[in-house]
């Protein structure tokens, strides 16, 4: 009916614009159903017509009310409060020109103070802002600003009270302002706290609640509001089953008998009204809050009465009765939601810092709203912040007149001593904890702030002393701070004065005290770096207290960490012990994934072959999944093995990386400033460029990311791990430029990457691209010098030593040194599994430069031994197969074919995705020594092998060979060479490659 | 009677209260001092004003809401003020000691009046639909003037507040009381009986003012309403007299001077009207206030001097002559 009428108004209006009736009865629909900027828009246009009109003024101010309370409702407590203010005008003006409206002046004292039973407006929402932002509060100015702020609402709440006594004093025999005027008296009184104005033996507000119950004894919400304004229980109860009696569906009216039947302890029948509140409204902020008080004595979680009380003051903005009469408790629910929060480990949610950040805003003379505030801030890592909130909850303290317990004192100078510390102000921590040593109240937190922040500021010897004062103090504590307190004192012990001492001090302390799961990861910790294990029994007694899977899986990470370091060198840590006892570790907790992830990462640090092994010590410090994976895709070389159109891995250990980039890309479009991202993605791209041969777009792109990643602040860090990640960036950059033919930027960027302070171990490789860069060049003079600097250098990467072999071949002296198998030798010490791999690698290398040599025989030689020495490694028994069938094919010796067999099967046998020539070349073997059988099943082998579009005209050759063969005999259609006529075969070939005359000679002859 | 009474502005003090003034009422004079001028606000307090400076004597504080109602004893030694939180209290006018503090529920004091005797306080008992009666010697209740109900008396009966009384009148003899209610009917009630007697009719909004005639044997009652008229009746006989209009709003006082030649009223328009009873018509309309007229005072005892009160925070005081 309403949308009928909204419309039919609106046709008037269409008609006939000069009249504002029509404009005010549909602004005033709006209003009825809540759209109040709609009934806003058309009691402004009415006032455009009508300049005085009293309805449109009026339903102006009433909309700008609501709205406001919608605001309010949604915790925009700024933004209502300047709307109110543009109402409050808005009713003035109105009253201006009739000021005998009982209405307006009610409307008016709606919008200073309540309006119709509690809601509660200006006084209430005006917010405490923190003046000119400044956090540089002091006791005198924050004094004043309470007290203005105090004023300020204390003045909106009189003049509101003052409003409805003139609406009253207009129309006497109207009982809601009697309630109104309770209410802003309550308010006013709670602004004022105090209460002395009692001469008679009813309190104002309870005095005028019975007023408006004498008018209207029948009006069940009047009852409800005296048993809110009432101190007394009885009364209170009373009234609210008076209230229930007249409308049993009060759902307040209930939360509230459940709140009084609470404060009674009267459990059991709370729950019934909480239940019965909770049945009739479930957005009823108060049984919420109830059940999260229930639950918090009972004995349910923590968690529980968090999620409960979070309910409760979610809903509370929205919820007008909540605030109906409990006024004096403004932000009762957000402090407590906080206190909660602390109890239940939420502090650093959001939901936490919005209600923490409303309650500072409405209680800002509460101390404990400012503490709670502090610890928020503290919980988001904002220690500024929490400074800032302690120092006000401090003031808060000095300034309320209240007596306030000691204890809320120490608590907050704790607070504040620790986020000084936090924060890193040392000096100011210690001066807290002197402070609070003056007045006697340092306790064990105290004392470990106090020592932490002398050991920060380098007075190790009034540190330990402090130390001394928490041990002999840890005897009194409970369980929970004495493990702390232990834990803390073993720690710092460890920092001050070393390994060796704090061991021989733990060694000293009684044992029962490390019967606890924290201490006993610090001890092992502590352990794992003592190569003598004197802390073993106490470790293996305090192992019994590991409870829980997390802690468990935990422990045993901590443990495969001291096995590599314990059994590691100084670069190479005993990475197969770690892996081993992760290993059963895992088998034990299937589940577990943060053993899994560490496996697999010490995996492929121990497995792969290349360079980044310090890289990927780093990662060890738990990091997400797709740096692992990005990580350990670089270290692998195996980016896009995914597609054999560019390469054909031989690698047995497949990294699961295909995902990698994707993976990267996403993360860095999440975060374009994570340097960490980039700079892998730079990585993986290079890897990719450098398998698809460095294609001009992927050059591109690499160059582009290249200089944004160096342009980030983050590189002109001095950190090691800066240094690093820079001086991998400019390779990077280098050997692009290399590949690209721009010789002189490749030394540029070389140099630039080779005069950061590293150690020399990575040095080495900026004056190995140096070396390729001049050798590429020409420049042979320049890269010898470079080639030799290398050799000063040193590196503990092998694959380094390998490329300088490489290069070394290139100039035309022989250094008869033997460098590089001491190096080898030197490298490989500790990696039993992975020994073998890197010399047939070597092998590998040196018969490669044998073959460049044209060296067949001693290339054959090296490439032998790898074959004895490893079993997986197919491109080295291909090269090994390819070497002896030349040398076969040179000197005729049929042996070397055998041998070339042998090789080129296993490489067949072993590579996991089938490898283009192999086969063909096996055919070929096996064709010379007479097998015609096995060289059609190799050639037709190789035919398979190779990606489609990628087979080349030499291939289609081959089987117009092959078709011929079988051109003759009878079943012919099952096989590949038979899809296709020999003519055909010999077409596609031309087709292919047409410069070739072999295939043009035998084309006629198939004609 | 040829030219009757004409009003000059004698002297005007502004924001002689924090807040709206919302009554006033003329302290006779003693033997020690002369008639002075109480007030009482929206601020709280009651204010005594000497005349014709308007001096402030005092300022008597003790109420928590605004001050709805003043009266003073026909002796002039003692006052009464009342707040809206119906909270009575009689005090010495000269020394400001308390006296007596008369309760009552809330919404259940509005107009009060001292019989001309002075034995008997009249206090228009709003929500409770009747007056209350406190003897001035013990500060007793000594009786309640129920107004009937068109249906007969019911407790939980709603309609109780339909006949919310604000006003209340003594007659000169002391013998009738007058009380106005809130759907514009006033009552009549032989007070030595404690009875009933009759309504009289014919306003439509609420009476919030009502005085008798001051003759001696005075039966004339002038009562002001929202309806914006001045009704002048016969309370014995039941009958209309006469009607007088003119305000352009709610009419909020009335006050006939001590010679009962001429009528005074205050009203929501912003202005005080004087008018002249056989002319039945306004004869000087002041304007000198800005915000509504809440109470006009003629002093008694002659002198011609009359005080009005308004919401702009301000007292008036004119001769007239």
């Amino acid at each position: 009916m309403f949308t009928a009428a909204i419309k039919s108004y609106s046709r008037a209006i269409e008609l006939e614009d000069t009249r504002v009736f029509a404009l005010i009865e549909c602004g005033n629909i709006f209003l009825m159903l809540g759209s109040f900027r709609k009934g806003i828009e058309q009691f402004q246009q009415a006032l455009k017509i009508s300049l005085q009109n009293m309805s449109a003024l009026y339903g102006l101010a009433s909309g700008l009310l609501g709205m406001a309370k919608e605001c309010r409702n949604s915790g925009a407590f700024r933004w209502a409060a300047s709307l109110l203010e543009d109402a409050r005008k808005v009713a003035e003006a109105s009253i201006k020109s009739a000021g005998n409206s009982s209405c307006t002046w009610k409307l008016h004292g709606d919008i200073l103070g309540y309006s119709s039973p509690g809601q509660l407006t200006y006084a209430q929402v005006f917010p405490w802002t923190e003046e000119s932002q400044s956090l540089e509060y002091n006791a005198e100015t924050f004094k004043k600003s309470i007290y203005s702020w105090k004023n300020t609402c204390g003045l909106a709440a009189i003049s509101a009270r003052n409003s409805y006594q003139r609406a009253l004093h207009l129309a006497p025999w109207q009982a809601n302002i009697y309630i109104d005027i309770a209410i802003s008296s309550n308010l006013i009184s709670s602004f004022n706290q105090d209460n002395t104005l009692d001469k008679c033996t009813w309190k104002l507000p309870e005095k005028l609640t019975l007023g408006a119950l004498a008018l209207e004894g029948e009006n069940s919400e009047f009852w409800v509001a005296l048993s809110c304004l009432s101190d007394c229980n009885a009364l209170k109860q009373h009234s609210l089953i008076r209230g229930l009696q007249l409308d049993v569906s009060l759902a307040y009216a209930w939360a509230y008998l459940g709140k009084l039947y609470r404060e009674e302890n009267e459990k059991k029948l709370a729950r019934q009204a909480f239940d019965c509140a909770r049945g009739i409204d479930p957005s009823l902020a108060l049984p919420w809050a109830g059940m999260s008080a229930d639950a918090h004595t009972g004995d349910s979680t923590p968690d529980d009465a968090f999620e409960s009380c979070l309910r409760a003051v979610e809903i509370f903005p929205v919820s007008v009765d909540i605030t109906f009469y409990a006024l004096p408790k403004l932000a009762e629910f957000q402090i407590g939601l906080a206190k909660l929060a602390l109890l239940s480990g939420n502090l650093s949610s959001s939901q936490v810092f919005g209600a923490i950040q409303q309650a500072v805003q409405r209680a800002p003379h509460y101390h404990e709203s400012h503490n709670l505030n502090g610890l928020v801030h503290e919980a988001r890592m904002q220690f500024q912040a929490a400074i800032a909130s302690y120092r006000l909850a401090r003031y808060a303290i000095n300034i309320s007149l209240g007596t306030v317990l000691k204890s809320h004192l120490k608590d907050i100078s704790t607070n504040l001593a620790r986020s000084l510390s936090k924060a890193g102000n040392a000096i100011g921590a210690v001066q807290e904890c002197e402070d609070l040593k003056k007045e006697g109240m340092l306790d064990a937190e105290g004392l470990q702030i106090y020592a932490f922040s002398l050991w920060q500021l380098g007075e190790n010897d009034l540190a330990l002393s402090v130390t001394r004062a928490l041990a002999a103090s840890v005897s009194t504590m409970d369980r929970i701070s004495a493990a702390v307190s232990v834990s803390f004192i073993c720690r710092l012990l460890y920092y001050i004065s070393g390994p060796d001492l704090a061991i021989g001090r733990i060694l000293k302390m009684p044992k029962e005290l490390f019967h606890s799961s924290k201490i006993s990861f610090i001890v092992s910790a502590i352990n794992a770096l003592d190569q003598n294990n004197r802390l073993e029994s106490i470790i293996s007694s305090s192992r019994y207290f590991l409870a829980s899977q997390e802690e468990i899986t935990g422990m045993h990470y901590l443990i495969a960490l001291s096995k590599l370091i314990k059994h590691g060198t100084k670069h190479h840590l005993g990475f197969q012990n770690g892996v081993n006892h992760l290993r059963k570790a895992l088998h034990m907790y299937p589940n577990s994934m943060l053993i899994s992830e560490v496996w697999g990462n010490s995996q492929v640090s121990s497995r792969c072959s290349i360079v980044d092994d310090s890289d990927s010590k780093n990662k060890e410090g738990l990091k997400s999944a797709w740096e692992i994976s990005s990580a350990g895709a670089v270290a692998c070389h195996a980016i896009g093995n995914s597609e054999p159109r560019f390469s054909f891995p031989t690698c047995s250990c497949q990294c699961t990386s295909s995902g990698a980039m994707q993976e990267l890309q996403k993360c860095l479009r999440r975060e374009p400033w994570n340097h960490n991202a980039r700079y892998l993605l730079i990585l993986n791209l290079l890897q990719k460029a450098r398998e698809e041969r460095f294609p001009v777009n992927i050059c591109i792109v690499l160059e582009r990311l290249i200089s944004v990643a160096l342009s980030n602040e983050f590189y002109s860090g001095k950190e090691a791990i800066c240094q690093y990640q820079k001086f991998q960036i400019y390779l990077c950059a280098s050997e692009i430029l290399l590949q690209r033919g721009n010789i002189m930027g490749c030394i540029d960027q070389a140099k630039n990457a080779s005069v950061l302070s590293l150690p020399d171990s990575f040095q080495f490789f900026g004056h190995l691209l140096l070396c390729r860069a001049y050798a590429a060049e020409g420049n042979l003079k320049f890269s010898k010098e470079e080639y030799e600097r290398c050799l000063e250098l040193k590196t503990d990467f092998l694959v380094g030593w390998l490329c300088l072999k490489l290069m070394e071949s290139q100039y035309e002296e022989q250094p008869a040194s033997n460098i590089f198998e001491l190096a080898f030798k030197e490298g490989s010490e500790g990696r039993n599994n992975s020994w073998n791999m890197w010399m047939a690698v070597y092998s590998l290398g040196m018969g490669l430069i044998c073959l460049w040599n044209q060296d067949f025989l001693s290339a054959e030689e090296f490439l032998e031994q790898p074959c004895s020495l490893t079993s997986a490694e197919s491109c080295i028994f291909l090269c090994h197969g390819v070497t002896s069938m030349e040398i076969a094919r040179r000197y005729h010796d049929s042996q070397f074919l055998s041998s070339a067999i042998r090789s080129l099967s296993k490489a067949y046998i072993t590579s996991s995705v089938p490898i283009p020539i192999v086969s063909a070349l096996l055919a070929q073997a096996e064709g010379s020594t007479g097998s015609r059988k096995k060289w059609e099943r190799n050639l037709r082998l190789e035919w398979f092998s190779w990606p489609p579009e990628m087979r080349p005209a030499e291939l289609f050759f081959q089987m117009h060979l092959l078709a011929r063969q079988i051109a003759s005999e009878s079943d012919s259609s099952s096989r590949v060479e038979g899809w296709q006529s020999p003519l055909q075969w010999v077409l596609r070939a031309i087709h292919t490659n047409p410069s070739d005359l072999r295939y043009w000679k035998v084309l006629p002859k198939l004609l | 009677m040829a030219k009757s009474m004409k009003l000059a502005g004698l002297k005007s003090v502004e924001n002689a209260h924090d807040e709206s003034v919302w009554t006033a009422t003329w302290v006779p004079a003693t033997n020690s001092r002369p008639p002075l001028l109480l007030t009482g606000s929206l601020d709280e307090t009651v204010k005594l004003w000497r005349p014709d400076e308007l001096e402030l004597v005092r300022t008597n504080t003790g109420h928590c809401l605004g001050v709805v109602s003043v009266t003073a004893h026909p002796s002039g030694v003692i006052a009464a003020s009342a707040s809206l939180d119906s909270l009575v209290r009689v005090f010495d006018v000269d020394t400001n000691a308390t006296i007596a503090t008369l309760e009552a529920p809330p919404s259940e004091v509005w107009q009060m009046q001292f019989d001309p005797k002075g034995t008997t306080l009249a206090v228009a008992g709003g929500g409770s639909a009747s007056i209350k009666l406190w003897d001035t010697a013990t500060w007793r209740l000594v009786s309640t003037l129920s107004v009937p109900r068109p249906e007969g008396p019911k407790p939980s009966d709603k309609s109780s507040s339909k006949k919310f009384v604000l006003s209340v009148a003594w007659s000169p003899d002391g013998r009738r009381l007058a009380c106005g209610s809130i759907d514009g009917t006033i009552s009549i009630f032989d007070v030595p009986r404690a009875k009933f007697l009759h309504h009289l009719e014919g306003h439509y909004m609420p009476v919030r003012s009502l005085v008798f005639s001051p003759e001696p044997d005075g039966r004339k009652l002038y009562s002001a309403s929202d309806d914006g008229h001045v009704h002048v009746y016969d309370a014995e006989g039941k009958a209309i007299i006469g009607a007088m209009s003119g305000h352009s709003s709610w009419v909020l006082s009335v006050d006939v001077s001590p010679d009962g030649e001429a009528i005074a009223t205050g009203s929501s328009d912003k202005t005080v009207r004087l008018w002249d009873f056989k002319m039945r018509a306004a004869i000087q309309t002041m304007s000198n206030h800005t915000d509504q007229v809440w109470a006009v005072a003629f002093r008694p005892g002659g002198g011609g001097r009359l005080a009005s009160v308004s919401d702009d925070k301000s007292i008036s005081l004119y001769h007239c002559s």
